[in-house]
């Protein structure tokens, strides 16, 4: 990447950063309008900019840019929608988004799991609780946010650093890599006699298996923390109390 | 340009909406929602590494990252929950007092 399409880099994400600015939830006037022309404008001179440093044209290529431009702009509505049940329902299309881009590098288990395990467990879970923990109306916390503009300078400078080096891959370094291993590509479906599904269980059950032992551990550990965390208190006067016969307790103690 | 580089750049840009929303945002089930963007960044990315690098390892440790998100998914909420029924309110303004 040439110095020029850098700074040309940069400008698209400065761009996008006063999109984003404008487009989170503030009290006063709504700059919506502003704010999605901007937003819009610098992904599509990301786009643009990424496909004129394409190497060949891929076949693939059309499904990256909607499944990325799906992803991102979902995203960009988690983080400035205004309620979050709908922060929620655009989170799901990230993780469709991200799922298909996942199937484009050959991810197939992964993909699925991701599916599975976001859309199918996770955001139940959150969809739970903000139904449990809904207020009336739309507070006030929902309608502002805090320091919005270092925030969105912060995020944005991290995104173009990494987006400029991303430029320096080195192409080469692939190709050396399959040469090294007999021609024989582990992360690519074709190439395996199994699939990809096969592949990463053996990968886990055999090189990760401490790893995969430990991760039992821990949702364990995170099972037993949630109900420790969730439990409703007790005072100590009902536990430290004579005890009562059946059907007394209902009578002196209040519910909780 | 490699294929990897518009995935590390889209897994860069998911990551940073994700901060971003993090640090704005006051509602605490929205806060916790945009962590698991920046994880969605970070399984592109791992994703994207493992193809760059052609083994499978990347694959292997995101699907080790779905398992921290579950993990910190269900500990998150459960605080949220906690929270919620102390203050009777989702703003994160309101557990401020221990700031310096």
């Amino acid at each position: 990447m040439t110095s020029t399409t850098g700074y040309v880099l940069y400008l698209v994400f400065a761009l996008g950063a006063a999109g984003l600015y404008y487009l989170l939830p503030r009290t006063g006037a709504s700059k919506t309008a502003i704010g999605a022309t901007l937003g819009v404008s610098a992904l599509v001179g990301l786009f643009v900019l990424l496909g004129a440093h394409g190497s060949a044209q891929r076949r693939d290529e059309v499904y990256f840019y909607l499944f990325a431009a799906t992803a991102i702009l979902a995203a960009v509505r988690v983080i400035t929608h205004p309620k979050p049940v709908y922060s929620a329902i655009y989170f799901v299309a990230v993780v469709i988004a991200v799922a298909a881009l996942l199937l484009l590098q050959e991810a197939e288990f992964l993909a699925v799991a991701l599916v599975i395990i976001y859309a199918g467990a996770i955001l139940v879970t959150y969809l739970f609780v903000i139904m449990l923990a809904q207020q009336p109306g739309s507070p006030i916390y929902d309608r502002r946010t805090r320091e919005p503009f270092l925030a969105v300078v912060v995020g944005f400078v991290l995104m173009a650093m990494i987006a400029g080096r991303a430029g320096e891959l080195p192409a080469r370094a692939a190709e050396k890599a399959i040469l090294a291993d007999g021609g024989r590509n582990p992360a690519s479906t074709a190439s395996l006699l199994t699939g990809n599904t096969m592949a990463i269980g053996a990968a886990v059950t055999t090189k990760y298996v401490v790893a995969l032992e430990l991760s039992g551990v821990l949702l364990l550990i995170s099972m037993v923390g949630a109900i420790a965390l969730s439990r409703k208190q007790i005072t100590s006067d009902v536990i430290r109390s004579p005890r009562r016969t059946l059907g007394q307790i209902g009578k002196e103690v209040e519910p909780f | 340009m490699t294929e990897a580089m518009g995935y590390v750049i889209v897994g860069a840009v998911l990551f940073a909406l994700g901060l971003i929303g993090f640090l704005t945002r006051r509602n605490l089930i929205v806060i916790f929602l945009s962590t698991e963007v920046m994880f969605q960044g970070v399984v592109v990315n791992a994703a994207a590494f493992a193809r760059f690098h052609h083994h499978l390892e990347g694959q292997a440790y995101a699907l080790f990252l779905l398992v921290i998100a579950a993990v910190e998914a269900g500990l998150a909420l459960g605080l949220v929950m906690l929270l919620y029924r102390r203050k009777d309110t989702l703003d994160a303004d309101a557990w401020s007092q221990m700031r310096g």
